[in-house]
């Protein structure tokens, strides 16, 4: 019960955020420059370039959003109040964990739509089966790449006391681990990247939102 | 110890609390009753947030039992977040928030339902005089109406005990004055109340009863009266005279007078021996001021004031 109100309230706070502001409108818009500029992609969909652009850029700015929202809150002493009402401490952090996922997911799919228009109405034709599941190996690398992004913002808001030092911490090790997410799809062929990714992002945000959880539990206020 | 079993509301039972090499708190034992506006005071560093933040449950580790209405709230604690009200020193709010927002979620968290939320964020905003700020965001706020929003918050379950922990510090004269006939409103209504402070003359006005805090552990415990009489400070008298009247230096000479200041050439205060009666004192002081044909303009006693006891106890000249 409590969880729910704390996402619903999370989810406004964040949605209107400069940096979601960002998201809402300067990936599509961005998807839209791709296909203006026309730069040389190599045969590539605009929607798959689009997918990679976010989980990037969205993954970097989500991972500096929560740490710095986190480690500000905790600093402000924002927490007290939460925590003598029937609050459990976990609920604080998974409320805002799904807030930003949820706003990041909304942000790629309009991008993603954006990309596919983009590309039927280059190509003449709705994209074929292989665009389309370029597009879905993408999109599922990217919503991986961006939610160990957000928990590694989450584990460094906690962990760090410092607003800036818990940001360069949160974009630096979130742009390094939310790689390993891509990594199959480089160096082994076999291995399908959409089932690698989707387990690689689930086990990543568990372990880390884990440890934060356990942090801050921990943690005297 | 004060205490009256029936209406024992908070009851600290030789509670301790350390931080790895300090002890915050060191057996401390206190009983607030039902109604109560206990004042509780001490410098920096003492142990008051400390002893604040057990009773709301934001510290866990203690050794020693709190109870409250007679549970131990290590055992039971659902009943602290249902029945107390918690005004932090500092807290902030998330500056994306609006009053309204605030108080909504709040009082969501608190178990309210949104059928009797908006009537009671209504009252609860009129109450603390911050209606007219209901849809302003919280960064846009001054100190005081802060400190007013962090009351509201506190207010919105209707809590049996409001934990108001150094609710004056930080404001303005007319803010403080505003807070102050807030919580003396609320102890009107028969509200427990649990408030810390350093500013002395503001618990002096607004509690019922105080405690000493220092070093961890629980100087006194009484009224305000009670420790102004008990700590046996003596009277003081200040007597003004004509302007063609000086002082009189040679009353020191009488039996009640410890020491005498002079404030003006006109002016003194007599500093009477604490074992010397009020009445008598003032009655030889009198006869020897008249047996002097002194032009007395005004005369006054002045009784000891909470910092005074609050210094003696400190400073441990109670011994």
């Amino acid at each position: 019960m409590n969880l729910r109100i704390l996402f619903v309230d999370e989810l406004k706070g964040f949605y209107k955020s400069k940096v979601m502001l960002i998201l809402w409108f300067g990936m599509p818009f961005l998807t839209l420059l791709l296909h203006f500029l026309n730069p040389d992609l190599e045969e590539l969909p605009v929607s798959f370039l689009v997918a990679l652009l976010i989980s990037s850029i969205g993954g970097t700015l989500s991972a500096a959003l929560l740490s710095t929202s986190i480690a500000n809150e905790k600093s402000h002493h924002v927490y007290d109040l939460f925590l003598v009402k029937p609050v459990p401490r976990y609920s604080i952090l998974l409320a805002k964990y799904f807030a930003v996922y949820l706003c990041l997911i909304i942000a790629t799919g309009i991008s993603l739509i954006t990309g596919l228009i983009i590309d039927t109405y280059t190509s003449g034709s709705v994209p074929d089966y292989n665009i389309l599941q370029n597009t879905l190996d993408s999109l599922s690398i990217s919503l991986a790449a961006m939610s160990i992004s957000c928990s590694i913002g989450i584990f460094f808001g906690i962990l760090v006391s410092s607003v800036p030092v818990a940001v360069i911490l949160s974009v630096y090790i979130g742009n390094q681990v939310s790689a390993v997410s891509i990594l199959a799809t480089i160096f082994i062929d076999f291995i399908n990247p959409s089932m690698f990714a989707l387990i690689i992002g689930v086990s990543m945000t568990v372990l880390f939102i884990g440890i934060s959880i356990i942090v801050f539990n921990r943690k005297q206020f | 110890m004060y205490s009256d079993k029936t209406s024992e509301l908070i009851k600290f039972q030789n509670v301790s609390k350390d931080y790895k090499n300090l002890l915050a708190l060191d057996e401390i034992s206190f009983i607030i009753n039902k109604g109560d506006v206990f004042g509780y005071i001490g410098p920096n560093g003492a142990g008051k947030t400390t002893t604040i933040k057990i009773i709301v449950g934001l510290i866990r580790d203690y050794s020693g039992t709190v109870y409250f209405n007679g549970k131990d709230i290590a055992k039971d604690h659902h009943i602290i977040h249902k029945f107390v009200g918690y005004h932090p020193q500092d807290a902030g709010f998330q500056e994306w928030r609006t009053v309204n927002h605030v108080m909504y979620t709040f009082g969501l968290l608190s178990g309210l339902r949104a059928n009797v939320l908006e009537e009671r964020i209504q009252k609860t905003l009129d109450f603390v005089n911050l209606l007219d700020e209901r849809d302003k965001k919280v960064k846009y706020l001054s100190g005081g109406m802060l400190q007013k929003l962090r009351l509201a918050q506190a207010l919105i379950n209707e809590p049996e005990i409001l934990v108001l922990d150094e609710p004056l510090s930080g404001l303005d004269p007319s803010s403080r004055y505003q807070i102050k006939n807030l919580i003396k409103l609320l102890s009107k209504q028969g509200k427990t109340i649990l408030f810390s402070s350093h500013i002395l003359s503001d618990v002096q006005d607004v509690a019922n009863k105080v405690g000493i805090l220092n070093q961890g552990k629980i100087l006194r415990i009484g009224t305000p009266e009670e420790l102004q009489n008990e700590f046996n400070i003596g009277n003081e008298i200040e007597i003004e005279y004509a302007n063609d009247n000086k002082i009189f230096l040679n009353v020191d000479s009488l039996s009640c007078i410890h020491t005498l200041d002079k404030l003006a050439s006109n002016k003194q205060v007599l500093h009477l021996k604490p074992e010397f009666n009020l009445d008598n004192a003032i009655n030889q002081i009198l006869s020897f001021l008249i047996q002097n044909k002194s032009k007395i303009r005004n005369f006054k006693t002045i009784k000891p004031s909470l910092e005074d006891v609050y210094l003696k106890y400190i400073r441990g000249d109670n011994q």
